[in-house]
């Protein structure tokens, strides 16, 4: 087995800078040299080191038995991970696009997420893998996964906004007892904006706990993932307009740190919603209806949602950034709310 | 090999007292006057699945054999060291029940024994098995998976996705086919294993301690050299069902391996056992209401419906107030 360190995990030891594909990777790699429990399963992860080269060179270092390229079946060696999970083993499954994870939305839901409920103990596991439109991928390579799982009792979901977050909510990913969905946002993995100098020491980020991304009075926008940065180019936008928002990056989904958000509404009165997953029973409705339990008498407007259109994810370039929510229309639906 | 050769007589004392309870278990629960509560429990228990299930390396530590009872729940558990109590615990959803009344169907897990229950689609849980036996092959301990399926799993692309990696990760498992084969396909167990490239493990059908020996086998193959292997267990007829545990009585006097009276006292063992359980499960209590409110994540606290607790309020414990601000705790 090989000693060096392949290309995308050597970022942080050398010093510089990592992606957010990078910090990924460092954070498998690092696991995996950490407990020799977590093993990693999914489609060509290994002999071809994953379809965007996360795992490139794991082979080499962990063996077939800890890096296992499997048949195309998501269900199966998703369900296949439940089983190693059981036995104390620690499985990283790749989907290679998120898209591909609906095989395995009944061993997830109906097996995975019950497991502990049943009385069948905890099972700790974690799937991940790239989402997100914006790369021409069209209706298969680019959905977002999130709401297809969010309202499944048993599950954490999880979809970090950058490189720091990425490594430190992966490695409490599949160091948690709960089962994790973790999705990566592919417009992120190797955007020039998005690299950072990462902690050497062996930094986790807590499941379930949002960040202030931009403190502000004004307005609050609550977003999560690729969304978070078009809510920062708004927010410089809006800034120039003297309006002062404060974006909210939520990090995890499932729990939803609604704390986060009602303090942060409490302080600016008006609460704005952003995320590239489409409209209708998007994450939006349920931040809405929660805040409107908690927060309702220190609203002073509508909560309003900026999302993407309710349709698939179309294959053109025009088409899809007319589909996908811009900067543009956050900074829109900012300056309304502002003056509301 | 034929008859009990080369089976220690311990263990053949074992398989029979496991077979005698199951048996007493299943005679028990189809009889008229079985309580109400029981209404739900199995009145078939195939003595075959306890012969093949003693067959594999048990313990109490959750370090043994793995086994998924599916079709044949619940003989293969009682097999792994159940209690009658606790299948009629789960049959009957009391509140002691192993899954507490959250879980349905006639298994439930339990690790430490090495049980592995589920109620759901065919086919689904020898994925979750292979896992399992994909986790022994990687450390290289000496462990097995066992998993029952009833016939229409074939026909799920879940059963095809289990078997399809426990065969090219030689994960050790053996998947016992069961049931009324009625599907309209013209593979056979021996068709499908070589498609696979696995081994195919032929069952005597109808003479328990030849099972136990061939399943004994296939388990110290699969330990020692991985992979998984197929089994056919085919529908017997009420008859043959019947003459099975006979059959095994028969074989231990003639080979005078236990004496009648041997055999009379291993039986009401078996018996009282059976008895206990089913006087006791009449005096245990259903679950209360709000006992279907435990934990679905490690680290959550279960939620109350708020409109149902003494101050009414999405908070639970605020009064809404219109002074922004004002937070009343109770």
């Amino acid at each position: 087995m090989s000693t060096d360190l392949p290309p995308q995990v050597g970022r942080t030891r050398a010093g510089e800078p990592a992606t957010f594909l990078e910090a990924v990777a460092e954070a498998l790699w690092e696991e995996m040299e950490r407990d020799d429990r977590v093993f990693l399963m999914g489609e060509d992860i290994g002999a071809y080191g994953g379809a965007f080269k996360v795992t490139r060179g794991f082979l080499d270092r962990f063996g077939p038995s800890r890096v296992i390229d499997t048949p195309i079946s998501e269900g199966g060696f998703t369900g296949a991970a439940a089983g190693a999970a059981h036995m104390g083993l620690r499985p990283v499954v790749e989907m290679q696009f998120m898209d591909f994870i609906s095989p395995a939305y009944d061993v997830l839901t109906n097996y995975i997420a019950t497991s502990l409920y049943r009385g069948s103990g905890p099972l700790p596991l974690v799937v991940r893998g790239p989402a997100g439109g914006g790369n021409r991928g069209g209706p298969f390579h680019s959905q977002n996964v999130e709401m297809a799982f969010f309202h499944t009792p048993g599950l954490k979901i999880v979809y970090p906004s950058t490189p720091s977050d990425a490594k430190g909510l992966l490695k409490s990913a599949i160091r948690d007892d709960d089962p994790v969905l973790f999705e990566e946002h592919k417009g992120l993995y190797r955007a020039p904006f998005c690299r950072e100098t990462l902690p050497a020491a062996d930094r986790v980020v807590p499941i379930g706990k949002a960040r202030v991304a931009l403190e502000g009075e004004d307005l609050t926008i609550v977003s999560y993932g690729l969304m978070v940065h078009r809510c920062l180019e708004a927010a410089e936008a809006l800034a120039r307009d003297r309006i002062r928002v404060e974006v909210i990056d939520l990090r995890t989904l499932l729990p939803l740190d609604e704390e986060a958000i009602a303090a942060s509404v409490r302080k600016t009165g008006k609460l704005l919603i952003v995320h590239e997953d489409t409209r209708t029973g998007g994450i939006a409705g349920e931040i809405a209806i929660r805040m409107n339990e908690r927060a309702f008498e220190w609203l002073d407007g509508p909560i309003l949602r900026v999302t993407a259109i309710d349709s698939p994810v179309p294959f053109s370039g025009e088409l899809e950034d007319y589909f996908l929510p811009t900067a543009a229309d956050v900074a829109t639906a900012g300056r309304y709310l502002f003056r509301y | 090999m034929r008859g009990l050769a080369g089976i220690p007589r311990e263990a053949l004392e074992d398989l029979l007292f496991q077979c005698l309870q199951g048996k007493l278990l299943e005679e028990r629960l189809r009889r008229s006057d079985t309580p109400q509560v029981l209404s739900g429990a199995t009145r078939e228990i195939d003595l075959r699945g306890i012969a093949i299930a003693r067959a594999m390396r048990r313990t109490r530590d959750g370090k043994g054999d793995l086994c998924f009872p599916g079709p044949l729940a619940p003989g293969p558990a009682l097999a792994f060291g159940a209690t009658p109590l606790e299948y009629l615990r789960h049959a009957a959803r009391t509140r002691t029940s192993p899954a507490s009344a959250r879980s349905g169907g006639d298994s439930w897990t339990d690790l430490r024994r090495g049980i592995l229950g589920w109620s759901g689609r065919p086919g689904m849980m020898t994925q979750v098995v292979a896992g399992a036996a994909l986790a022994f092959a990687r450390r290289d301990a000496d462990r097995a998976a066992l998993a029952f399926e009833s016939f229409p799993a074939l026909d799920s692309g879940g059963w095809h996705e289990g078997m399809s990696l426990a065969a090219a990760q030689r994960a050790p498992v053996l998947v016992v086919l069961a049931g009324r084969d009625d599907g309209d396909r013209r593979s056979t167990t021996g068709s499908i294993a070589r498609a696979y490239g696995i081994r195919e493990i032929r069952a005597p059908a109808n003479d328990l301690a030849s099972l136990f020996r061939v399943a004994s086998r296939a388990r110290r193959r699969m330990a020692a050299e991985g992979g998984p292997a197929l089994m056919k267990l085919g529908l017997l007829s009420a008859g043959r069902r019947g003459a099975l545990l006979p059959q095994l009585r028969k074989q231990l006097l003639s080979e005078g391996l236990l004496l009648p009276s041997e055999i009379d006292a291993i039986a009401r063992t078996a018996s009282a056992g059976v008895s206990q359980a089913l006087s006791r499960i009449l005096r245990e209590g259903a679950p209360e209401p709000e006992d279907a409110l435990v934990a679905v994540r490690m680290d959550s606290a279960p939620l109350h419906p708020w409109t149902r607790m003494r101050s009414p309020s999405p908070e639970g414990s605020r009064v809404p107030s219109k002074e922004p601000g004002a937070v009343h705790v109770h």
